[in-house]
């Protein structure tokens, strides 16, 4: 590139919220024309400071240069005018609209809102592999797609920096990989990336330049070849990395969850579950791997009540949950860690406290004689927050102002509370560092020798092998195989997954 | 109904196409079974073009307040301050005629007034962060007031005038297409099945028109191609659906928020410029008498889309025109096709396996019918309030899939994002 001045230039960066520092006097060059990778713990400061650089938030002290000009952020559009775009750690769509109007949506001048946008969207999405369909309700896609979506917007508007704050959290490897090769040709085309991961394998084959955060301040600018992933996860959270594996067997033949000929149909009456059985036992992890989209999400809806039966029965235990609400079977002892947190699993605008009764609100140690604990409660949140390490300033801050991994934590301890003897887990580790993941591992570990039966759903084919007593494949809404977590490797998985094993599936 | 929401998954395409051609068979679906019903009870009053003229006028003043209330909540602001947008036209139309002599400035100054109401809502909603409902209520409160104390200071002197009413307004226009009065009229009174009907529909629809009952036709269309067809429109919905989404790709949230509101109280404007100038001759205080509420009933039930709005005004128009013109008979008329409608929806929820909904559809059509063939005439007490007895029954009833925009209602601070 013919330009010798960094892309970006952050000196002196402090940010300060109510309790805590963000940032503290942070400094990061990142050069044009490179893809420069930001890790760190959660709640390190990492989002904080890349919505700083979208002018979504405004620093407290320091100074921002872009192309070697000091500019002030006051609101997206003026990072949007000087040719930064971001796809956000959490979703920034509406639902209720088409995925063309969430695209074209601020960046209508392009190519209108019509047909001309329309193809333009199919162009990109088919040069990079994205898949998106333009006229699909974004309500109706499931994360990855999202996240697809998320990407695409960016692209669509041509933005010269592009930050990426965690955009592979819940893709599949293959999808990982043709993002990453889209991004070396974004880069070869003079755009600068800048990358947040919590993988650090990811990381260290994407990234130019790696630059460590630790509590809000950077400590460390490395280059790939001169690390390894093991002591980059020291880097940043002083632990070595974890390994999802199950030691010994822990599977009963008391069966928890039994479905038999399980049907869900959409409203045009294609099944979108398609005849499902499975049983999980005491004690069995059951992973259910497959591309997003092919039925997981309306599996678990399924299971909980969110989405009617066409066919086929439900039981937990004894008791028959067909046609019980979502209410009394978390009653019934299912925990419940969804897919999107930000849609399902919190009320951002709630503190923490009240964020623990959510879905418990008819159980101890929430209710004393019918009304709401409250004492009960913030004890309790008291609690989750020590044992599941959920870094913030008291109980009664807001959720919104918890980092991303730090809601997932607060997510899985309260699902994990009031003892469940079922948990669906779908993504329980999405956005947690390193040091989390091996917590939130040893929770789930711990609760199986105890006898809990879970159903795992992730997009990270290590942990979904790892932890897995069993695997099952579903494609096109039915289980069409199943796999033996102790000798299949991600790769074989993956290609069971997209159906081209499907007559070898062990 | 008291039942949990079981959504069920979408259709892979959201279908423009389908949903027109969807809403063209229901609307000829309904004139079918008004026709039936007719020749079943005899009561001619419920398609003649009385009845359709009628239904027009009584439904354009609350389909312009539907329409408002759909700009507003499209764009996340819930506006329930629509009755006092609508006051605020009334007397604004009055003033603005009465001293000009001229009924378009009266078109203008009911626009106005109505859209200074809007702005009012704005200013405390957007940019105080005050609770919608309470701003709106507010208002409806405010209205009357000011309304009073301005026609006391203005209005008391002119002849005809005082603190309740204006003088007598200069009138608009009326126009007919040409050509349809007539031969229409003469086939209508030979209760043809079908053509006379359809004659009655059309008569009723094309002669004697004001302009304002064209324009708020117009704005149906108008509405939806605004809305749905270009950038403002994007941009204006997206700010009802998730803000900070919006904000994050630099729309300016606040000042969308304030155009819509702005253009809801201009529409409800519009409703009272009819009212005072159209339905009645002059300004009388109460003269919008809750239609900003039953306005709001018709936006819900119309789902938030401009089409459906229309029916819903429609709807309450047809039901208001029933009872005025036809009276207890036609009215009683109605139970016969409302019982036979629930036993049919009762029978689609039963197949969809919804046993809760399909038992209370039953149950309740089963009764109407009983009523029905049990009395002769309904009471005039309920005659008269059947407009608002349909606006509680559909609501209980077709408002089983609603949509409304996600962020509607909810307080939205800059730079609140996460
Ligand atoms: N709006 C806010 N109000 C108050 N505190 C906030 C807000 N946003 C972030 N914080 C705090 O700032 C700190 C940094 O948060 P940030 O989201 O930047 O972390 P992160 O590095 O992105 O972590 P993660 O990997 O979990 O996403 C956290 O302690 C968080 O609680
Ligand atoms: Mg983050």
């Amino acid at each position: 590139m013919s330009t010798t001045e960094p892309a970006v230039e952050l000196h002196g960066i402090t940010k300060r919220f109510p309790g805590v520092v963000a940032n503290h006097d942070i400094d990061i060059e990142v050069a044009a024309g490179t893809v420069h990778a930001i890790v760190g713990e959660n709640g390190a400061g990492k989002s904080t400071l890349m919505k700083i650089l979208y002018g979504m938030q405004r620093p407290d002290e320091g100074t921002i240069k872009v192309d070697g000009v000091e500019v002030a952020l006051h609101s997206p559009s003026d990072a949007i005018a000087r040719g930064i775009g971001m796809v956000h750690q959490h979703f920034m769509l509406a639902d209720n609209l088409s995925v063309l109007e969430n695209v074209v949506l601020g960046a209508e001048r392009l190519h209108g809102i019509g047909g001309k946008a329309r193809r333009r969207i199919e162009e990109i999405s088919h040069q990079y592999g994205l898949g998106v369909e333009p006229d699909r309700l974004v309500e109706q896609l499931g994360v990855g797609a999202r996240q697809r979506v998320e990407i695409l917007k960016v692209l669509y508007r041509g933005a010269k920096i592009l930050i990426l704050d965690e955009p592979t959290a819940v893709l599949v490897p293959q999808e990982v990989e043709e993002l990453f090769g889209n991004l070396r040709d974004l880069k070869r085309e003079g755009l600068t990336v800048i990358f947040i991961s919590h993988k650090l394998d990811e990381v260290l084959s994407v990234a130019d330049t790696i630059t460590v955060i630790r509590r809000g301040t950077t400590v460390d600018t490395v280059r790939p070849g001169d690390v390894t992933a093991r002591q980059l996860a020291e880097l940043m959270v002083g632990s070595e990395l974890p390994v999802p594996e199950l030691r010994e067997s822990t599977v009963t033949d008391v069966p928890v969850l039994t479905m038999d000929g399980v049907t869900v149909r959409d409203a045009t009456g294609r099944a979108v579950v398609d005849d499902v059985s499975l049983t999980i036992h005491e004690g069995e992890i059951l992973g259910i791997a497959g591309v997003e989209g092919n039925g997981q999400a309306e599996l678990v809806e399924a299971i909980m009540g969110m989405l009617p039966l066409a066919a086929g029965v439900v039981r937990l235990g004894d008791t028959d949950l067909t046609g019980m609400a979502t209410r009394r079977r978390r009653e019934a002892g299912i925990g419940f860690i969804p897919e999107d947190r930000h849609r399902h699993g919190l009320l951002l605008e709630s503190p923490l406290w009240e964020n623990r009764i959510l879905g418990h609100q008819t159980r101890p140690p929430n209710v004393k004689g019918g009304l709401i604990d409250r004492q009960g409660a913030r004890n309790d949140t008291e609690r989750i927050v020590r044992d599941y390490d959920v870094r913030t300033p008291n109980i009664d801050v807001t959720a919104a102002s918890l980092s991303g991994g730090n809601q997932q934590k607060l997510i899985v301890g309260r699902e994990m509370s009031g003892d469940p003897k079922l948990l669906i887990a779908a993504h329980p580790t999405r956005g947690v560092d390193v040091g989390a993941q091996s917590a939130i591992w040893d929770h789930l570990r711990h609760a199986r020798a105890e006898g809990l039966a879970v159903l795992l759903i992730s997009a990270d084919l290590d942990e979904l092998i790892g932890m897995s007593d069993t695997l099952r494949v579903i494609l096109r809404g039915r289980l069409v195989g199943e796999a033996d977590p102790a000798t299949i490797t991600p790769d074989q998985l993956g290609s069971l997954m997209t159906g081209a094993g499907e007559e070898s599936a062990a | 109904m008291i039942e949990q929401e079981i959504r069920t998954p979408a259709p892979r395409t959201g279908d423009r196409e389908r949903r027109r051609t969807r809403m063209l068979a229901v609307g000829g679906g309904i004139f079918i079974a008004l026709i039936l019903l007719r020749l079943i009870t005899g009561e001619s009053d419920i398609t003649s073009s009385g009845t359709m003229g009628a239904t027009l006028a009584l439904a354009v003043p609350i389909g312009m307040a539907a329409l408002g209330g759909m700009w507003s909540e499209r764009s996340g602001v819930v506006n329930i301050g629509l009755e006092g947008m609508m006051t605020f036209g009334t007397w604004g139309a009055a003033f603005a005629s009465y001293f000009s002599g001229n009924p378009w400035l009266g078109l203008l100054g009911g626009i106005v007034a109505g859209a200074v109401g809007g702005l009012l809502h704005a200013v405390a909603t957007v940019t105080f962060g005050v609770d919608h409902i309470v701003s709106g209520v507010a208002l409806n409160i405010l209205a009357p007031g000011v309304t009073r104390y301005l026609s006391d200071l203005l209005f008391t002197d002119e002849k005809g005038g005082g603190a309740t009413q204006s003088p007598p307004l200069p009138s608009f226009p009326t126009w007919s297409v040409p050509g349809v009065g007539k031969p229409l009229g003469s086939l209508e009174k030979h209760h043809w099945i079908l053509i006379s009907d359809l004659a009655g529909l059309v008569r009723g629809v094309l002669t004697n028109l004001s302009p304002i009952t064209l324009l708020g036709i117009l704005l149906v269309p108008v509405s939806y191609y605004l809305l749905w067809h270009t950038a403002f429109g994007l941009r204006l919905r997206s700010c009802g659906e998730n803000p900070v989404a919006a904000e994050s790709l630099g729309v300016k949230v606040y000042r969308m928020k304030y155009s819509a509101v702005v253009i809801s109280g201009a529409l409800a404007g519009i409703g009272g410029v009819f009212l005072a100038m159209v339905a009645s001759s002059n300004y009388q205080e109460g003269q919008v008498n809750g239609r900003g509420y039953i306005g709001l009933a018709a936006m819900i039930f119309g789902n938030w889309r401009p089409g459906m709005v229309a029916g819903g005004a429609g709807l309450f128009g047809y039901t208001d025109a029933l009872q005025l013109r036809g009276g207890a008979g036609a009215v009683h008329a109605m139970l016969l096709l409302i019982g036979i409608g629930l036993l049919a929806l009762a029978v689609w929820r039963g197949y969809r396996r919804r046993v809760v909904a399909a038992a209370v559809s039953a149950v309740v059509g089963a009764g109407v019918l009983v009523w029905f063939f049990l009395t002769d005439a309904l009471p005039r007490e309920i005659v008269t309030y059947s407009p608002h007895i349909t606006t509680l029954l559909v609501l209980a009833f077709a408002a089983q899939r609603l949509r409304m925009p996600a962020a509607d209602g909810m307080r939205y601070r800059r730079g609140g994002g996460h």
